[in-house]
């Protein structure tokens, strides 16, 4: 399904507000100003921006840690200014800084995540079958990595995705490692997608630093979901260009990365690329980039703002008490 | 109004971090994003982000290691306030943690004095340990204080009551308005106790005799012996006097050492002595008895009576005794002397199979006549019951007239 | 003797212990790059024979262990975050537990599980959430904590050397906590609480970091109450006779457990020490313990959970 100027306009968009918001994540981390971790996504945002730039309020978003979900949610539309205050343990964050770094905007349709990986299939198997009950067209996009793959959840939410022909769209960022490891050591084969084809979900691979060639896939994907086709699996290669998490050494296997290895990566920069393209394609101009860079920068700096000037709570424990079980 | 920047918390595992080197000055004016610092963590080296924008006033010295949180350096707004900080920092040498410290103060306010001891419904509040230790020095907890949280009765309580002295017993009311002080099972040696004192008086033909024995010569002698408490190696009781007494006796009248074993009438050549020993009961209020014997005696003489006696008696107290030291006697000393009031006469109980048991109790001065003179003189009262389906009258005041004699004339004891 | 760090305690125990035992073999994610330290370049010396780095698979991951060690490995399974060890709880807790006892117990499956957790660190719930609750009821299984490096090094070289499944988390405050460990191999008694600090008005469990906190307060109390501080080190089996010998001098118990206030290991002791011990109580058992809420991420977790004043007021409540 190719691609409108406007929708690649939206695309690219998004792929510079995610790259601004996750440098500003970087720093931040880098300042002390966040809570818990921080699992950079610098090199890895175009499937994100590509996977969830078009989908609709009422689809369901499980996003992939990695970035901790801000490129697939603001793709999706949702202001994430509430997710980075509550990533910095704020009253106003959109868990009322009880989840650390994890998040759930229930009224846009992302219900929340755990440490667990791996953990996104159960739930998502369970929005798949209401979706495809509700019968409204809803769409669940399920975002994952290559390291998900390994676990048993994984199998056992394909498969029933599979058998039930869910209209859900099994997005794997493969970006090749999981914490040190690389996929290549864990996975017997070089693509993730052969662990879906051999449960009967059609599949399809896409070069990850190509935001508009993750949303071509993506969208036929949907489209399938869409009109009850079933499950499509989406392998986007994607990179890392950093480590697994901040403060965490950047190996491959047990060895340090390679300033070779960065050099290449930088190489394919995303919004290098995504940039090249726009122009080279005559769908935006330098100046409507600049403004676009400097909107970025703006809306990157008021969510900031929001976070650094809301208070923090301190809830007693009695009132955490009273807030554990939901009101009959 | 300045800005605290504090040692982020990078990554997993990070705890504590350390200054490597300050890439600004002290004082210098710093662009928010300006890497200003370089730190390490435990595991890897870290370019630090200027937080804000300001001028930078360094707390955390180069080199020292603290632990995510602190201080490590403030942004002022304008010089006059980087100056400030900067006057700040040298005075605050040892500043005490003061205000902090008091706000988290702990409540310590301790209980109330003494608040009511019984709740409504009448439970006394007592802690386990209190409860136990009270009921094993029988104090009642209804007059006790309680000084634990709600006025409960904790150790301290009981002890300072016991203490005191004043607290009385438990005390339950029970039925026909008799107030109850304990309640003693009647088993064991209790019951066995009562069972052979009832088949003894319901199963021989006892009676008692009374008399007095004039022991004032006999306890001159005895002080000889006591004299020679460290040679003897003992202080001789005038208990062994009464057993040689009896040995006299027995001597003259041998069937006053005798028991009736079925359809005979057994008279014993040796001479087992019984001797009731008084033992603690089951509370504080009853007590126990055994009848230890001491074997052979009658060729023995006084020193080794008196040894071999307090010997048996110290294995009966201590529960050493064996089943041999509580049978085979033929004849039975119970005496009641030092404890009894002085004169004191009874009808002891017989100590079945002996035909005879004699019941020595605590002397009395009275005045005698002796010669045809009023002197004063020690009596010891001397109550005698014997079996009289063993032997009749006759054989056992001759047997008391021998003892009697004996008594009174301590030489004979030489015989 | 040297000085080192609670995590190194443990590598060394493991270090050693691999030397000895040539069937010792370490099995996890990414333990050949070593998350944490200690697994770290342990690689270079065994090779990845023996340092096996896994998918992220939690189930196939213990299945390697627990298949291993029926063949007569013994391995240390390394869950990284100890909560993950729950995505394979039938695995880890039941399967594992009732292994030898269910089959006639004739035949041991030796492993140890390992994982990390701590609260305050600010890393959120799944993180920081302690197992050693959830591990302590199962039958079979053998679950302690150490809290210091000298006993980090004994009790992890125990638990290696015995023939059962021993759950062994290790707590993230403890990380970086210096202290003597003698360079020669030892073990310690998997099964036996220490005395920490002597004391005479009241006895004071707690484990992990809540060991160094209630040190310190015995330390700040001290000439007002008389605290003994016991590391009840086990968690099943529970030493009930060094507790109850201590509360034989004390008479008062407060229970510290840096996990949920239901069902874990301080109302299994206040439990037993109750049935056992009733008239050696001169006041209520208090514990201190986590509330039972999922762990709120962030500042919050600093106030919730047991910290050196919530154990002074519960010592001043209990010593009343």
């Amino acid at each position: 399904m190719s691609l409108t100027k406007k929708d690649m306009v939206t695309l690219y968009t998004n792929l510079v507000r995610a790259d601004h918001y996750g440098k500003m994540m970087y720093s931040r981390m880098m300042q002390g100003k966040l809570i818990g971790f921080y699992h950079p996504a610098e090199g890895a945002i175009a499937p994100g921006v590509g996977a969830c730039s078009f989908l609709n309020n009422e689809d369901i978003l499980f996003p992939h840690h990695r970035g901790h979900g801000i490129t697939h949610m603001l793709s999706k539309g949702i202001d994430v200014s509430p997710y980075i205050a509550e990533h910095a343990g704020k009253a106003t964050g959109c868990c009322r800084g009880r989840a650390a770094w994890h998040y759930a905007f229930p009224e846009h349709n992302v219900y929340g995540t755990t440490a667990y990986i791996g953990h996104n299939f159960v739930p998502v198997t369970g929005f798949g079958w209401a979706a495809k009950r509700n019968g409204t067209g809803q769409v669940v996009m399920n975002c994952f990595g290559d390291g998900a793959m390994g676990t048993g959840r994984a199998h056992e939410g394909l498969l029933l995705s599979s058998i039930w022909d869910l209209p859900i769209v099994h997005l794997c960022e493969n970006n090749g490692f999981a914490i040190f490891a690389e996929a290549s050591e864990m996975h017997p084969t070089e693509d993730m997608a052969t662990v879906a084809q051999g449960l009967d979900i059609p599949s399809v691979l896409v070069d990850g630093q190509d935001v508009f060639a993750v949303a071509e896939a993506v969208n036929a994907a949907i489209d399938r979901a869409r009109k009850g086709e079933g499950p499509t699996f989406v392998e986007a290669k994607t990179l890392r260009f950093k480590e697994h998490d901040i403060g965490n050494r950047d190996l491959r296997g047990w060895k340090p990365r390679s300033q070779e290895e960065y050099d290449e990566m930088a190489k394919r920069d995303p919004v290098n690329l995504a940039t090249e393209r726009v122009l080279a394609d005559g769908v935006l101009t330098q100046n409507k980039i600049d403004k676009i860079h400097e909107e970025a920068d703006k809306e990157v700096d008021a969510a900031v703002l929001f976070a650094d000037e809301s208070p923090i709570e301190s809830p007693t424990e009695e009132e955490l008490l009273a807030d554990v079980y939901a009101p009959r | 109004m300045s800005i605290d920047y504090v040692m982020p918390k990078l990554a997993m595992a990070m705890n504590e971090g350390t200054v490597n080197e300050w890439l600004v000055s002290e004082g210098d004016h710093v662009e928010k994003g300006a890497i200003i610092a370089s730190i390490e963590t435990e595991k890897v080296a870290y370019d630090l982000e200027a937080p804000d924008t300001g001028f930078f006033h360094i707390v955390l010295p180069v080199g020292e290691t603290v632990d995510c949180g602190t201080l490590i350096g403030q942004f002022a707004d304008s010089e006059e306030e980087l100056a400030e900080l900067q006057k700040a920092a040298s005075l605050s040498e040892a500043q005490p943690e003061s205000a902090q410290a008091t706000n988290e103060a702990v409540s310590t306010s301790p209980v109330a004095a003494p608040a009511p001891m019984r709740r409504p419904g009448g439970r006394i509040i007592a802690s386990p340990l209190a409860r136990k230790l009270a009921n094993d020095r029988n104090l009642d907890l209804s007059f006790m204080n309680g000084t634990g949280p709600g006025g409960r009765i904790v150790k301290r309580d009981v002890l300072a009551a016991a203490e005191t002295g004043a607290v009385r017993t438990q005390s339950p009311v029970g039925a026909a308005g008799r107030v109850e002080k304990a309640r003693i099972p009647f088993r064991g040696t209790r019951k066995t106790i009562a069972e052979r004192m009832t088949q003894s008086l319901q199963s021989t033909a006892q009676l008692s005799s009374f008399w007095e024995s004039d022991i004032t010569d006999l306890l001159a002698a005895r002080q000889k012996f006591v004299a020679r408490e460290d040679k003897l190696g003992t202080r001789v009781s005038v208990n062994a006097f009464l057993i040689k007494a009896i040995v006299y006796g027995i001597r003259r009248v041998p069937i006053a050492n005798a028991c009736l074993e079925g359809e005979e009438i057994v008279v014993f050549d040796n001479i087992n002595v019984g001797f009731a020993v008084s033992m603690p009961g089951q509370s504080a209020f009853d007590s126990s008895l055994l009848v230890p014997v001491l074997h052979n005696i009658e060729n023995l003489g006084l020193v080794e009576i008196d040894l071999r006696m307090k010997a048996l008696v110290a294995r009966v107290r201590d529960g050493n005794f064996t089943e041999d030291d509580l049978t085979g006697s033929t004849i039975t000393l119970s005496t009641t002397a030092g404890i009894a009031p002085p004169g004191h006469r009874s009808t002891p109980v017989l100590n079945p199979p002996n035909a005879v048991l004699l019941g020595p109790s605590t002397p009395i001065e009275k005045p005698a006549v002796i010669d045809g003179e009023i002197v004063p003189r020690t009596l010891m009262p001397m109550s005698v019951t014997f079996d009289h389906r063993i032997l009749d009258g006759d054989p056992a005041v001759r047997f008391m007239a021998a003892v009697h004699d004996c008594l009174e004339n301590p030489e004979l004891l030489m015989s | 003797m040297r000085e080192m760090t609670f995590i190194h305690a443990i590598r060394e125990a493991i270090q050693q212990e691999m030397r000895r035992d040539e069937s010792v073999f370490v099995v996890g994610q990414d333990v050949r790059g070593g998350v944490y330290p200690h697994t770290l370049d342990l690689i270079d010396e065994f090779g990845p024979d023996r340092i096996v780095d896994t998918p992220i698979a939690e189930t196939a991951m213990h299945g390697v262990a627990i298949g291993s060690a029926l063949l007569g490995y013994r391995p240390i399974v390394d869950f990284m975050f100890a909560s993950t060890a729950l995505t394979a709880f039938t695995e880890t807790a039941v399967m594992t537990g009732q292994q030898y006892f269910l089959h006639g117990s004739k035949h041991p499956a030796p492993l140890v599980m390992t994982g990390a957790w701590g609260i305050g660190k600010r890393t959120a719930n799944d993180h920081a959430m302690p197992i050693h609750g959830f591990y302590a009821r199962q039958p079979g299984l053998k679950v302690a904590m150490p809290s210091t490096p000298y006993d980090a090094k004994g009790l992890f070289t125990a638990a290696i050397r015995d023939n059962n499944p021993v759950m062994m988390p290790w707590c993230t405050g403890i990380m970086m906590l210096k202290g003597d460990v003698p360079e020669e191999s030892y073990e310690l008694p998997l099964d036996k609480a220490i005395v920490k600090r002597e004391g005479t008005d009241v006895t004071v469990l707690a484990n992990s970091e809540q060991l160094q906190f209630a040190l310190k307060v015995a330390g700040k109390l001290d000439g007002e109450i008389s605290v003994e501080v016991i590391d009840p080190i086990s968690f099943a089996p529970i030493d009930m006779e060094t507790i109850l010998a201590s509360l034989v001098k004390t008479n008062r118990l407060v229970v510290v457990d840096e996990d949920f206030e239901s069902g874990g290991f301080a109302a299994t002791v206040s439990a037993r020490v109750v049935e056992q011990g009733f008239d050696l109580l001169d006041a209520p058992i208090t514990r201190v313990t986590f509330p039972n809420m999922p762990i709120p991420g962030g500042y919050m977790e600093d106030y919730l959970r047991p910290n050196p004043k919530k154990i002074e007021a519960a010592i001043r409540a209990v010593c009343a």
